[in-house]
């Protein structure tokens, strides 16, 4: 029984890398723009086709294709997304981008029905298969791989925000985008790089979680919802909460299949994100504030 | 050097300044006051590019400013310090500071910069490391004047800068306020606290429901009836 629960951590641990590196993408988007991205789904289903392009059909390495082609390519698709789409709806109520953005989703899977089919797709990768054993854990080489590289990726967008004055810019405009504009922060064109940025995170980890489980057109909207749900536990603007909201909810997933089937587990995330907004609509963050500013009195 | 000729701003339908013409010359402290609702903030805005005017136009020094994006207005030196500070409240009060000098001919300068605002407030360099938002009042507003320079203004608009403060740390910042103007920096002033704003300013207007209504050196509008009467309840 231990040994069952400490193999379902470590898969948990395993899967949080690539839902905080989805999570961050949408909660860029929305801190920065106060836009709902809801072309996330979409953005996270084409990364796994443009990966399954790439790797089976071109050969090349599964972790170049999805760490060095795929986000560049989905930075720009995300910067064409803001000016067509975004920009012309900035001063509309939300309502408008909100509904263009659903539209660019349902557009991106019927474009990609008709160049894959609905058909389901696999991309098996000579590590697919390899593992090696932790003491009495197995752990599967191909999840450890797209694990680090989401926690890696985590660290360099940790450092981009906190060292450079681009970064800087991007956290100021979330801040106070009045503020930003009046120190002449041109915030259109953070938007469009925070835009970008997120796609690119979403086609990212959507080629990550291509090299583990199978797709069709309809993948991406489960990790959409757990994106959300992971956003509204850890908030939009720390990356300590999108992480430890990534892990509880990949805990909670995980944990669950003990007490109910695995088909069901997006309900697990549904679940906690109704529990999440009813209780505390802040998030983590939030509570910890709270917690701490009771102690305090 | 910044001339504003007849301005005429809505939100929607409804009009917030009707006709606002006035000028402020290089070098000069020249203060807006009016009370509550009066447009003030509404002249800053439309200055610095948040709004738009739908007639009238605003020049510096020859250059057209209204229909320019805003961070453009801010690289040509006009630079705002807005009502209730805005800062930035999750970064330390260095990174506010490095932001302020966001704009590329203010990167250049900003170790000098930096030495200047330090000198200006030394409370702020104790307490470089802190976050914004845990700041006190006083300290926020220094923060917030001191990010202001950082952007090597020509003209620095500030917007109530005495809003919330105990009436010493007002006196200080005032007095920062002339040393700054000394130091060659233009100011327009936005202020309720119109004894203190006519007595530093060389010239004053008097803005009421949207319209300029009075205009003078500071002295005259110190003892016009209408202002003793109506702002200095004398
Ligand atoms: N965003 C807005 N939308 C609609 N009306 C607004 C908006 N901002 C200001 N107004 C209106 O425009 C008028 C002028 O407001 P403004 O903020 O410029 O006044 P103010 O002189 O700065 O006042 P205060 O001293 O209280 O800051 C007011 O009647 C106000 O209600
Ligand atoms: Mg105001």
């Amino acid at each position: 029984m231990t040994l069952n629960l400490a193999i379902l951590f470590v898969s948990a641990v395993l899967v949080a890398g690539v839902y905080a590196t989805m999570s961050y993408g949408l909660a860029l988007i929305f801190g920065v723009m106060k836009v709902i991205n809801l072309s996330h789904a979409g953005a996270i289903m084409l990364g796994a086709y443009v990966a399954y392009v790439l790797i089976v059909g071109l050969k090349m390495n599964p972790f170049i294709a999805a760490v060095v082609v795929v986000p560049p390519l989905f930075f720009l698709l995300g910067i064409l997304l803001e000016r067509v789409f975004v920009r012309p709806v900035r001063k509309a109520p939300p309502i408008a981008s909100l509904l263009l953005l659903f539209g660019v989703w349902l557009m991106m899977q019927n474009i990609a029905y008709i160049i894959w089919t609905g058909e389901v797709r696999t991309i098996t990768t000579p590590y697919t298969m390899m593992r090696f054993n932790l003491g009495a854990v197995p752990i599967n080489v191909n999840r450890l791989a797209v694990f680090l590289v989401g926690v890696f990726t985590l660290l360099a967008l940790h450092q981009f925000m906190t060292r450079t004055y681009l970064g800087k810019a991007i956290r100021a405009t979330a801040q106070d985008s009045a503020a930003a504009k009046l120190a002449g922060i041109n915030t259109d064109q953070i938007d469009m790089v925070a835009f970008g940025l997120g796609t690119a995170l979403a086609g990212m980890a959507g080629a990550l979680t291509a090299l583990i489980y199978a797709f069709d057109p309809n993948f991406g909207g489960s990790y959409m919802l757990k994106s959300f749900c992971i956003v509204v536990l850890g908030g939009v603007e720390s990356f300590l909460g999108v992480a430890l909201g990534s892990l509880i909810l990949a805990l909670a997933e995980t944990l669950s299949v003990l007490w109910i089937r695995a088909g069901l587990q997006d309900f697990v995330s549904f679940v906690i994100l109704v529990l999440a907004l009813l209780v505390m609509p802040g998030g983590l963050p939030e509570l910890f504030q709270r917690r701490f500013a009771v102690r305090q009195r | 050097m910044l001339e504003v000729e007849n301005i005429n701003v809505f939100y929607g339908e409804a009009q917030a300044l009707s006709d606002v013409s006035f000028q402020v010359g290089e070098g000069e402290i020249v203060t807006l006051v009016g009370s509550n609702g009066a447009g003030k903030t509404t002249v800053l805005n439309t200055i610095s590019g948040l709004l738009t005017p739908k007639s009238g136009s605003i020049h510096l020094n020859g250059v057209r400013l209204d229909r320019l994006p805003a961070h453009r207005i801010v690289e040509l030196g006009v630079v705002q310090i807005p009502e209730g500070r805005r800062l930035w409240p999750n970064m330390t009060v260095l990174e506010n500071l490095e932001l302020g000098a966001y704009i590329r001919q203010a990167r250049a300068a900003r170790k000098e910069s930096l030495r200047w605002v330090f000198q200006l407030f030394p409370r702020l360099e104790e307490r470089k490391y802190q976050l914004a938002g845990t700041l006190s009042g006083g300290e926020q507003q220094m923060l917030a004047i001191a990010r202001g320079l950082l952007a090597r203004p020509k003209l620095l608009m500030l917007d109530e800068p005495s809003l919330g403060l105990a009436p010493f740390l007002v006196r200080e910042v005032f007095e920062t306020i002339q040393e700054i103007n000394r130091q060659g920096v233009t100011i327009l002033l936005v202020e309720q606290n119109v004894h203190l704003a006519l007595g530093i300013a060389r010239r004053g207007y008097v803005l009421e429901t949207g319209r300029i209504v009075l205009s003078g050196s500071g002295r005259e509008l110190l003892e016009n009836p209408h202002v003793q009467k109506a702002y200095l309840g004398l």
